[in-house]
């Protein structure tokens, strides 16, 4: 472990922005934080609470042009940036990305994730407190799980515990100075765990009860809680006319908006606010987890506290596993 | 006063306004050629969306016109499209497009002089709006 | 909280309705979450107080073809009132619980707060104005309110190019997560606007201008029909303070046509009459 001071995060910083492009989380307004390029390294927060958006969006953007074509230009693929350093990246959103990989980068690759994602240096920030809605611990991570990231901080007195993870995160902190760390690790916060191993069996012979019906009379539909959500991946892909030709535009979307599963004929074999409801939990707990092997949730709470309606995923975890939701 | 040619998107009802600047056509009379013009049947038909889209598209002002209140070929539909332009209007200008950028006006099949000059007046307060931003 | 208890079970016990819709304890343990209740079992957990923000009137549409109660403050019960307006609900399927209000806290989840939401501040009903039996005791007479929404005033007195680059900024990171859409009690369309491919108004793109377009259309039709329960603006995880929006429009529409959402069932709406005379 080494330490690097405050006084010299920002030289790093700088330096880090002189090899690429830095993106932080940053406060854009009142209880706002948001991963955001960084022009000025005082504007980074490393003491942010949360983000509504978890930084997915740096490889997997909300919207992008996969490519355009045109008579006069012919077929263009938009660049896609050079270097980059996710810096202050929570061990939650860092397993999300991982999860993200196992779809992405499974053959055939994505070829646009996986440039953004060669391309960037994951520097973790450990968290020194943990918020009501945490629960990594169920995922097999914690507070100062630095597994996923390529170097990692640890937030301590006057300034953070550095320690690389790989080569590229061994490069970034090459360009900060150092010192031996003199101060031991703290004691992580306490995340309430909840035991999910058996969660995939137990839900295969859920599918039919009655809990998803009334699960779901106070679910909105809306797709909120897919957007906050580190590791849905989820996109839909449509071409659109621009001047002179047209672009193919993928965006995110959701398994919980009606139009989702609608097929041509206009057939929906989803049809209801339950069945879709009982898809998101399904594809997080069964289906991801029988395709990659790990459940495709990361404990980072965003959906339990944005949901407007407060479906609270914990809550249906337990409902699982203690036979609440037993076929009646 | 800036060197900028506004584009200035007009919805014309059939009956009377767009007959209205086909007379100030055949009548010779000059108007800025700013304005592209797309024929709707009534003022009625003119979905506020419309407009919204208009200014999306970078239009720096809209223009809808329809028969004088009391000679709708439809009876009544510039009345319900004068309630819904007016709150409009309000939105817009909440959202910062200045009220001027947008203009509701009644133009009959007999005042190609008017539709005319109701362009020019738009055109010239749109130059001095300068650009949209 | 008892009495609200007490009339869930009477209601669901005797078969009137054949479900409650309240609300109950949210999982932070301090605010409260939409709650359907089927059984006088289920009424045990119904609660009311001041985190109770939710407008329970978007749940209606969903339960067309059964009776039902509902809970509703004054606001939700003008937006009941806009449904029945509008043919999405049928009045005789409805059983409304009405309960005097004083106005809910500005709470989010695992986040308390003793502070009032800014709409209360200024409204002036505390009594619904639809409901079929009434909880709590009416103030002798409703309060005196300042008529103007600061918010709204502070932006109506900047300029145009500084409201356009606000809307601009706010907009641009606005995420189309559609939750302001789907806990409006308005926003009951078979196929929203945005969701329509022909013609497109915004296509699937997450960005300006398409998000532009699509919260300026979405205010548009709220015109005259918002209740101003807020329920856009907390549902929005991003923080856009899209309730100015309603706010400003249904100012005007009182201004302009002296309509206000909600408070006659009867009334013609006003975007679907007119006046001859009138001057716009």
């Amino acid at each position: 472990m080494k330490f690097i001071s405050d006084k010299n995060l920002r030289k790093w910083l700088e330096s880090l922005m002189g090899i690429g492009s830095l993106i932080a989380p940053m406060d854009l307004g009142p209880g706002l934080t948001l991963f955001s390029q960084i022009r000025d390294p005082g504007d980074v927060n490393l003491e942010y609470e949360t983000t509504p958006i978890p930084p997915k969006d740096l490889f997997f953007p909300s919207s992008e042009a996969l490519f355009r074509f045109s008579p006069s230009r012919g077929y263009e693929i938009p660049e896609i940036d050079g270097e980059a350093f996710l810096l202050g990246i929570r061990p939650c959103d860092a397993l999300g990305i991982r999860l993200m990989d196992f779809p992405f980068l499974s053959e055939p690759a994505d070829p646009r994730y996986e440039r953004r994602r060669r391309r960037t240096t994951l520097i973790g920030l450990g968290c020194i407190k943990a918020r009501p809605e945490c629960f990594c611990t169920s995922f097999g991570i914690g507070p100062f799980d630095a597994s996923n990231a390529d170097a990692f901080l640890i937030p301590v007195k006057g300034g953070f515990l550095a320690e690389a993870r790989t080569e590229k995160g061994a490069k970034a902190l090459a360009a900060a100075e150092l010192e031996e760390a003199s101060i031991p690790i703290p004691k992580p916060p306490e995340v309430p765990s909840i035991d999910v191993g058996a969660v995939r069996e137990v839900a295969l012979s859920l599918f039919n009860s009655p809990y998803w019906e009334r699960l779901a009379d106070r679910c909105l539909s809306c797709k909120l809680c897919a957007y906050v959500c580190p590791s849905c991946y989820c996109f839909d892909i449509r071409d659109y006319p621009i001047r002179d030709g047209a672009e193919r535009i993928r965006s995110w979307d959701s398994c919980q908006s009606p139009l989702f599963s609608r097929q041509a004929s206009g057939y929906d074999p989803r049809q209801t606010k339950a069945s879709r409801l009982r898809n998101r939990f399904y594809h997080k707990f069964s289906y991801f987890p029988g395709e990659f092997g790990a459940f495709g949730c990361t404990g980072c709470g965003r959906c339990v506290r944005y949901c407007p309606v407060n479906i609270d995923v914990r809550e249906v975890l337990l409902a699982i596993l203690r036979g609440e939701a037993k076929v009646a | 006063m800036s060197d900028h040619e506004p584009r200035v998107l007009g919805f014309l009802c059939n009956w009377c306004s767009y007959a209205g600047a086909d007379l100030a056509g055949t009548s010779r009379i000059q108007y800025p050629p700013n304005i592209r013009i797309i024929r709707v049947p009534c003022s009625g038909r003119v979905d506020p969306l419309l407009v919204i889209k208009a200014f999306e598209r970078g239009f720096d002002g809209v223009l809808v016109s329809g028969c004088h209140p009391g000679d709708c070929h439809y009876t009544q539909g510039n009345y319900y499209a004068r309630r819904r332009l007016a709150i409009l209007r309000d939105l817009l200008e909440f959202i910062g497009i200045e009220g001027d950028r947008f203009r509701v006006e009644w133009v009959s099949a007999a005042e190609g002089q008017r539709f005319a000059r109701i362009v020019a007046d738009f055109v010239m307060r749109l130059k001095e709006l300068g650009p949209r931003r | 909280m008892e009495e609200i208890r007490a009339k869930a079970i009477e209601l669901l016990r005797s078969g009137e309705v054949k479900c409650f819709i309240g609300y109950e304890r949210a999982s932070d343990g301090l605010t409260a979450r939409p709650f359907f209740a089927y059984s006088a079992d289920d009424a045990g957990r119904l609660i009311f107080d001041r985190t109770c923000a939710h407008n329970l009137a978007r749940y209606l549409p969903d339960m067309r073809g059964q009776r039902v109660a509902i809970l509703v403050k004054p606001c939700d019960s003008r937006s009941v009132n806009v449904l029945i307006q509008e043919g999405q609900v049928n009045r005789e399927e409805v059983y409304v619980v009405g309960v005097v209000c004083d106005g809910v806290y500005k709470a989010s989840w695992g986040q308390p707060s003793q502070e009032l939401e800014a709409r209360c501040l200024y409204c002036s009903r505390r009594v619904p104005v639809v409901y079929d039996h009434l909880i709590g005791q009416p103030p002798a007479s409703e309060p005196q309110t300042p008529a103007s929404i600061p918010e709204v005033e502070a932006l109506e007195r900047r300029s145009a190019k500084e409201r356009w680059e606000f809307w601009r900024s706010h907009f641009a990171r606005c995420i189309r997560c559609n939750a302001c859409r789907q806990i409006c009690p308005a926003c009951y369309c078979p196929q929203c606007f945005s969701d329509q491919l022909d013609p497109l108004w915004t296509g699937i793109r997450i960005g300006l201008p398409q998000n532009w377009v699509w919260n300026v259309g979405r205010a548009l039709h709220l015109a005259g029909r918002c209740a101003d329960c807020g329920g856009c603006e907390r549902a929005c995880p991003m923080g856009i303070p899209l309730a100015a929006l309603n706010r400003k429009l249904a100012g005007r529409v009182k201004e302009l046509f002296g309509f206000e959402a909600g408070l006659d069932p009867r009334a013609p709406f006003p975007f679907a009459t007119f006046k001859k005379e009138e001057v716009l």
